[in-house]
């Protein structure tokens, strides 16, 4: 730019000044600078638009993301040739504008001012926003911000809830009838918050901060009905998607759409495309089943406790009536025994008894046959006096003697005595206790 | 009943979670005696837990507005 400026240094006097070309006067260069900047390359820039507002013969306006803002003119003229309704034209709206940089040199009592002097301006398409969130949703990624709320605990019966909405909405009252169809009734933080312009996304983020500082809040959600991805262009904010990204309190995301994700679904630990669903994982236990089911588990630890105890006492009066069964089980194997001892034993002595008898018959019939009693007698008595003959006591009596040793054994020989030493003489009426001692003169 | 022990760490999933375990092993009825009484403790414990948990959010509702819950904090702390 500079070689288009007079900076041949013409009329200047030597000075203390730094070593560069001038100076000019101010309003030479101005105009200059207006050239030069009306000289660069008309583009198209798109941005939210905010601060609209016309004046007599144009329309200022400026477009913002958040890197960065333009300061924008528009003539009356062209705005009016494109026939765009001006309801449009508030503060939130993404635009697209299509023109180039401009300069006002001002004078000496007007200020001078820059900006860029659309002569085309339209409403961004789903187009020109889609390339955005696609650019941005690249960057977050990118930046590792789809992960963190996902691996953050989240509690299945949270007691509070934080919730970021405009009150009274009607994707709040479908939260509100979702709660309470799971029978859940904590405490719910409301944080207000615009969920549709421009101001819509620091608002939010501030609101989730909050919510975030407070320690009784364990899960939040951030809902609002659905639109088109223009009016949830808000929840496509970078600022704010980075702010849930790394919030240590679990968000879920419930902006309702249809097809096209916002961006705060991708950094939010859960996305839900109704305010219906979002109350179903805001509390994932359905409070009122899970009474029951409470119930019925307690229950079942009863009865398995109580089987469990009851099988073991089974098992246990089993193994204490044992011995009990075993003594009545001998008690009547020993009856049965018992029983049969005393059949045999009949039928032992009816043998016997009939076999006597019939001893008795053969005796009495061989009686009988034999010689007559006196006979009888007579050789009984002849056996008698012969065995009374052989009889050792008649033979003491007529002056023998017995000689037996200490024991009672018989000594039959002097040799025996000797070597008894002591023996017992027995005579006929009793026994005399007798030493063997032999006289030398003997030998 | 008893009231459940104080467990910092515990969590209605987190118990859940222990009572179905309980359920689970004293049904298959390898537990042995000592085992089951003790499982059936903890099962009672776990239910008075559940039990309680579920009534904190089985009343009424209550909504707070963040800010008037931040400056009802603040005046507490104050």
């Amino acid at each position: 730019m500079t070689d288009q400026l007079p900076l041949d240094g013409t009329g200047a006097e030597p000075s203390l000044d730094p070593d560069l070309p001038g100076p000019f006067p101010v309003g030479r260069y101005a105009d200059r600078l207006k050239e030069f900047l009306r000289g660069r390359p008309k583009v198209l820039v798109t941005g939210e638009m905010t601060g609209f507002r016309r004046s007599r013969v144009q329309a200022f306006f400026e477009l913002r993301d958040s890197q960065g803002a333009l300061p924008c003119s528009i003539w009356n003229s062209d705005l009016d040739r494109l026939g765009l309704d001006p309801q449009l034209l508030t503060d939130g709206a993404e635009v697209v504008i299509g023109g180039g940089l401009d300069y006002y040199p001002g004078s000496a009592t007007a200020t001078p001012s820059f900006n860029f002097r659309a002569t085309h301006l339209r409403l961004a398409g789903d187009g020109d926003l889609m390339a955005r969130l696609k650019a941005l949703r690249e960057e977050l990624r990118r930046d590792g911000l789809f992960e963190p709320q996902k691996l953050l605990a989240r509690p299945m019966l949270p007691k509070t809830i934080g919730v970021v909405t405009a009150r009274g909405s009607a994707a709040c009252q479908d939260l509100l009838a979702g709660l309470e169809r799971r029978g859940w009734r904590g405490t719910i933080v409301w944080a207000d918050a615009p969920v549709q312009d421009r101001r819509a996304a620091p608002r939010i983020a501030s609101a989730l901060r909050g919510l975030a500082e407070l320690e009784q809040v364990e899960v939040a959600v951030v809902c609002r009905g659905g639109g088109s991805l223009a009016d949830l262009w808000a929840f496509c904010d970078e600022n704010l998607c980075r702010t849930v990204a790394l919030l240590r309190l679990p968000v879920i995301s419930a902006v309702g759409h249809e097809v096209d994700r916002t961006l705060i679904d991708d950094v939010s630990a859960v996305c839900c495309s109704t305010p219906t669903h979002a109350a179903e994982e805001l509390v994932r236990v359905d409070v009122r089943a899970a009474r029951s089911e409470l119930g019925v588990a307690a229950m079942r630890a009863q009865r398995a406790g109580a089987a469990s105890i009851r099988s073991r006492g089974r098992r246990l009066g089993e193994l204490a009536a044992g011995p009990a069964r075993s003594v009545r089980t001998e008690r009547v194997r020993l009856h049965q025994k018992l029983r049969e001892v005393r059949a045999a034993a009949g039928r032992g002595l009816a043998t016997r008894q009939d076999l006597a008898g019939r001893h008795s018959l053969v005796i009495s019939r061989k009686g009988e046959a034999s010689a007559k009693p006196a006979d009888a007698l007579a050789r009984l008595g002849t056996f008698e006096s012969a065995i009374r003959g052989h009889d050792p006591q008649r033979v003491l009596e007529r002056g023998y003697a017995r000689v037996e040793s200490l024991h009672g054994e018989a000594v039959t020989s002097a040799a025996a005595a000797r070597e008894a030493s002591e023996v017992s003489v027995r005579f006929a009426d009793e026994a005399v206790h007798a030493r063997i001692e032999e006289d030398e003169r003997d030998e | 009943m008893s009231e459940a022990a104080p467990t910092p760490d515990r969590t209605y999933e987190s118990a859940v979670g222990r009572l179905e375990e309980i359920i689970a092993r004293l049904d298959s009825g390898e537990a042995e005696l000592r085992e089951t009484l003790a499982l059936c403790g903890e099962a009672k414990d776990l239910i008075v837990f559940c039990r309680d948990e579920l009534a904190e959010v089985s009343g009424a509702l209550t909504e707070l507005g963040l800010d008037e819950l931040v400056a009802g904090l603040e005046s507490r702390e104050a």
